[in-house]
């Protein structure tokens, strides 16, 4: 049965909208909708409005109540909680009873002999059947909440006789008593605070120094280089050279434009050595970089190969497998904490490798 | 005497209820109304009704069942009448063949059974709607 929708826009709106208002029981007007709709097709009704099919879902379901509830209201009346099929039949006579039905004045008759059952047994005989298509679950679903387990449930004894073990557990001591909350770690606000400075400058420096670099050495090639952090090694709290204090700006000679070619080219394996010390280091578990690298460092100025992305030619093209596998080894390792401020500047710098053009934005 | 001859009478009687009634309760089973157990259950169950027996389910679907299948048998009946009645022009010899349930048809069939179904015919944007322009304007 198709739905015909001879009606005006608006006034399928309206009459959804009304629909709309029956509240939550929405599931079973839909049930109702489809099992009326069938009902008149089976009556011979080839299409339908809308709204005349929402009619009659409330009129089935109106009567489906008001059947239920007269039914209880008998079985009340004779005292009784369950109904019985008496209920039901005089239920039905209560709804029809304007038309009448034969036998329902007789006192002593049995009910069964009632027009109410004839009609019905005449129905069930002559009517076809009309299954409802689908196949629906009970509902509504009701979902019980599972309930606090019973000291005998839980397998403890109840704390005093005079608590029976029925009753629910008693709550854990840690939601209701207050306990003081310690840091774990044993630094101060003030170093940490410092620390965070120190990491959030030495990334924008690096940052600024990429951009000159690549601002003025854009067709070599990027060669960023390690800034001298490690200068400074007396600060360094924890392990790692690249949280290191800077160095003060003017106590190293820094020269702003290295020739990366040229510059390596002339030191193979300077880079190897430079990172000898951080491996074997690292091997061990301890950075430790105070006094190896202040030699190693001191008027060299090793580069540092960012991995920054998966496969950039500037990077691996001029360099020899080995020293990128150390490289990679150390970076690695060096690498394993960042703070938001390093994955940006990663970020900033993955972004002018694949788009060097687009430099000016950044 | 009339109610001692119905209560003698009464015993053998209930037999032939006791049986009647079984018979009728199985017959009841053999039937699947279209309206579905789960539904007709879920609204007894907001109304108060109580019983586990799923034949008194059925016969409550039954019942409304065939309350249902005479409104829309009485609407069929307005909906074919208004189709018949009307003598058509030319343009439209053979008659429209689709039975639309409408809702003029349905409050018509409604009604003889008590309910009252009233329908808004249209819907119109503002009170001026389909006025004539001239006095619209005042």
């Amino acid at each position: 049965m198709s739905d015909g929708r001879k009606k005006s826009g608006r006034g399928q709106q309206i009459s959804s909208k009304k629909s709309r208002l029956s509240g939550g029981d929405d599931f079973g007007h839909a049930i109702a909708k489809i099992a009326v709709a069938q009902l008149c097709e089976s009556a011979g009704f080839h299409y339908s409005r809308r709204s005349a099919i929402d009619a009659l879902v409330e009129v089935a379901v109106r009567s489906i109540c008001d059947l239920g509830k007269s039914a209880n209201f008998y079985a009340n009346l004779a005292g009784r909680t369950d109904c019985n099929v008496f209920d039901v039949i005089q239920g039905i006579q209560d709804l029809d009873s304007w038309r009448g039905f034969s036998g329902a004045s007789g006192v002593h008759r049995c009910l069964v002999n009632t027009g109410v059952v004839r009609e019905i047994t005449q129905f069930v005989s002559t009517e076809e059947e009309i299954p409802f298509v689908q196949p629906i679950p009970r509902f509504p679903v009701s979902r019980m909440p599972k309930p606090a387990p019973s000291f005998a449930q839980a397998g403890g004894e109840p704390p005093g006789e005079h608590i029976p073990d029925w009753l629910p557990r008693l709550p854990d001591p840690h939601t209701y008593v207050h306990t003081p909350v310690w840091n774990k770690r044993d630094t101060d606000a003030k170093a940490n605070m410092v620390e965070l400075a120190k990491r959030r400058r030495k990334a924008e420096r690096s940052f600024l120094s990429l951009q000159q670099r690549f601002a003025c050495n854009s067709t070599a090639g990027f060669r960023p280089t390690k800034d001298g952090q490690v200068g400074n090694g007396n600060q360094v709290v924890n392990d790692n050279p690249f949280l290191a204090s800077p160095l003060p700006y003017g106590e190293k000679e820094v020269c702003e434009i290295a020739s990366p070619l040229k510059a390596y080219a002339g030191k193979s394996l300077s880079v190897l050595e430079t990172f000898v010390p951080v491996i074997k280091a690292a091997k061990v578990g301890s950075l430790d970089f105070n006094t190896n690298e202040r030699k190693l460092l001191h008027g060299i100025r090793p580069t540092v190969h960012f991995k920054v992305g998966t496969v950039k030619k500037s990077v691996a093209a001029s360099l020899p497998s080995d020293t990128l596998i150390a490289d990679k080894d150390s970076w690695f390792l060096k690498y394993n904490e960042k703070d938001d401020k390093k994955k940006r500047a990663e970020f900033i710098f993955r972004t002018v490798i694949d788009k060097p053009h687009e430099l000016a934005q950044l | 005497m009339n109610s001692s001859s119905s209560s003698s009478m009464g015993g053998e009687g209930r037999h032939d209820d006791d049986s009647g009634l079984t018979e009728f309760l199985s017959s009841l089973m053999d039937y699947t109304p279209t309206i579905p157990d789960e539904l007709v259950e879920h609204y007894l169950g907001k109304s108060g009704f109580h019983c586990p027996d799923l034949r008194l389910t059925r016969l409550v679907s039954v019942a409304t069942q065939k309350f249902m299948l005479e409104v829309a048998n009485d609407a069929l009946q307005h909906c074919k009448a208004r189709q018949a009645a009307p003598v058509k022009d030319k343009s439209k010899q053979p008659k429209d063949k689709r039975l639309v349930l409408t809702m003029e048809d349905l409050s018509k069939s409604l009604q003889e059974y008590g309910v009252n179904l009233k329908h808004q015919e249209y819907f119109a944007d503002s009170p001026s709607t389909g006025m004539d322009p001239a006095s619209r304007e005042e």
